[in-house]
């Protein structure tokens, strides 16, 4: 066990040192990922700003509040654009043209060979700001955080970025039934949009389906209540029975799309 | 001009049967505007909730629903970046090549593939405009006039914003890759153009900037028609300043693109 975890990781060193030296080849494209980032967490806080000019809380969320969770939903974005963004997107164009084959014979598990073969190297000079914002975020708060917060918060979060993946590889693996879905990555983008906001402004049954069926608040609101208002293991359990529930789906789903996979062309 | 209409419609009908053979772009499209409004529902009703406010600078809670919801339909509509994303691909590659031995113009071909493309949106969102004075009368189209109002204001935005895309995918003759300056420019407009925030509802610095730019007639401009959140007087001015717009875009995009194609090796980047 511990030997296939090594050799996964090493494999997984080699494809990043690959992709960036094939990112650093495009150095205006690496310049316009992060141009592209700023204008769009610029954007975001722009959003908040007017809608905190007309209310002082969202729910338990106030103004200072929503600044760490927009910091926390952004690295969350980041870290998925970091490891998962570059392949699962292209999944659809993979199938259809039958380049999955090249993954499919390689003598490595498939899933991983396709959920990580491209690494968005550039994402890692978004991470090292938006963890120092988060930091200088956590420092300046109105109240004391501890660290029992800040530990409890990290796997947290590792548990929504494993909810974020398994979502968008469920909905890009569908186009192993529907043939040709080129339109899965911005039916991700429209659900992942839930995970944007925070969750003190679902309600009712939508607050039920976000936190079960379709689980988009445990992505960033819950690490962020986890970071401010303290651990709360009901949270964390129900995160981790539904990280481990959603992990399994991908796994029953790639490998019953793959029965249905017909090479290229198909 | 007879040969020249029916070379372009031959485009539009051309991609509009591509169009009509992958309708999951209009599903996901609907689902986007339903989804994207129920985020919006939600926020505002806890802002106007929490301060019990009856209005916000003249929007009362429906009739900023009905504004936020009209918004994300033409937002959809006027937006080309797709379209922009595969005419830089062949100023990038060198397969514009194909466009200059043939008599077409590489900016009416895009656009009527363009319109051609999004035929789906138009179909659905055609419906449910008629549908939403049936459904939810008095928040929208509240005469008749303002149904011609907002479909004129509707085509001018739709064809600024594609000529304003068309300069920025232009910029690919001397950079090579420009997505991310098209990206870019599509995340910041679908906040300054007003899509998910009435302009109204900006600080008054910020809105002073946005009037001084044609970012006000892509969707605040027919919005404001279709809920009559503008005076009728105003229509004939502003739709004044909205097609001198297009025309510098226009003009823009051409001199751009003549200064462009000098510099273009049709060997790809």
């Amino acid at each position: 066990m511990v030997d296939m975890v090594r050799r996964y990781f090493s494999l997984w060193r080699c494809f990043f040192n690959n992709s960036l030296t094939r990112d650093l080849e495009f150095k205006a494209n690496f310049l316009g990922g992060l141009i592209v980032d700023i204008i769009f967490y610029g954007i975001q806080f722009f959003f908040f700003s007017i809608i905190y000019s007309y209310v002082n809380a969202l729910g338990d969320f106030t103004r200072e509040d929503v600044m760490i969770f927009l910091v926390i939903t952004f690295l969350a974005d980041t870290f998925y654009m970091f490891f998962f963004s570059g392949n699962l997107f292209h999944l659809n164009k993979w199938m259809v043209s039958g380049d999955l084959d090249y993954s499919l014979l390689r003598p490595v598990e498939s899933q991983f060979m396709v959920s990580f073969r491209y690494v968005k190297s550039y994402a890692l000079v978004s991470i090292v700001i938006l963890l120092i914002m988060l930091i200088t975020l956590i420092i300046d708060y109105s109240k004391p955080i501890g660290i029992l917060n800040m530990v409890t918060f990290a796997i947290s979060f590792l548990m929504g970025t494993v909810l974020w993946y398994s979502v968008d590889f469920i909905i890009s693996s569908s186009c192993f039934w529907f043939k040709n879905f080129s339109v899965s990555g911005w039916l991700s983008h429209e659900i992942l949009k839930f995970s944007t906001r925070p969750d003190s402004i679902y309600t009712g049954i939508l607050r039920k389906v976000l936190f079960s069926i379709i689980p988009m608040v445990l992505i960033a609101s819950i690490p962020t209540r986890i970071l401010l208002y303290g651990p709360n293991y009901h949270y964390l359990i129900g995160q981790l029975f539904m990280a481990l529930t959603f992990l399994s789906l991908t796994r029953i789903i790639w490998k019953r799309g793959l029965l249905r996979y017909e090479s290229a062309s198909s | 001009m007879n040969s020249y209409l029916k070379k372009y419609f031959s485009v539009i009908r051309m991609t509009w049967i591509q169009a009509l053979e992958y309708k999951a772009n209009a599903i996901v499209g609907t689902f986007a505007i339903f989804s994207g409004l129920a985020i919006e529902f939600l926020i505002w009703k806890q802002v106007f909730q929490a301060q019990d406010l009856q209005e916000i600078r003249g929007f009362t809670f429906n009739g900023l629903m009905a504004y936020i919801f009209l918004c994300m339909i033409v937002g959809q509509l006027k937006s080309s970046w797709a379209t922009s994303m595969e005419m830089i691909d062949s100023i990038r590659t060198g397969e514009m090549n194909k466009y200059l031995i043939r008599p077409i113009s590489f900016f009416t071909y895009h656009f009527m593939m363009f319109i051609g493309h999004n035929s789906t949106f138009y179909i659905v969102y055609t419906t449910v405009l008629i549908l939403f004075p049936i459904v939810l009368p008095g928040w929208a189209f509240p005469t008749i006039l303002h149904v011609i109002g907002f479909i004129a204001a509707l085509l001018i935005s739709i064809y600024l914003s594609y000529s304003i895309y068309f300069c920025m995918v232009c910029f690919a003759f001397w950079f090579g890759e420009v997505r991310a300056l098209v990206i870019a420019y599509n995340i910041s407009n679908i906040v300054l153009s007003g899509q998910i925030i009435p302009l109204r509802l900006f600080p008054d610095s910020v809105r002073n900037i946005i009037n001084l730019t044609p970012l006000q007639f892509l969707v605040d401009f027919p919005v404001s028609i279709a809920t009559a959140n503008l005076p009728i007087n105003l229509w004939i001015p502003k739709m004044g300043m909205a097609l001198f717009w297009c025309i510098i875009m226009t003009v823009t995009g051409r001199v751009i693109y003549r200064s462009g194609i000098r510099v273009y090796g049709g060997y790809g980047a």
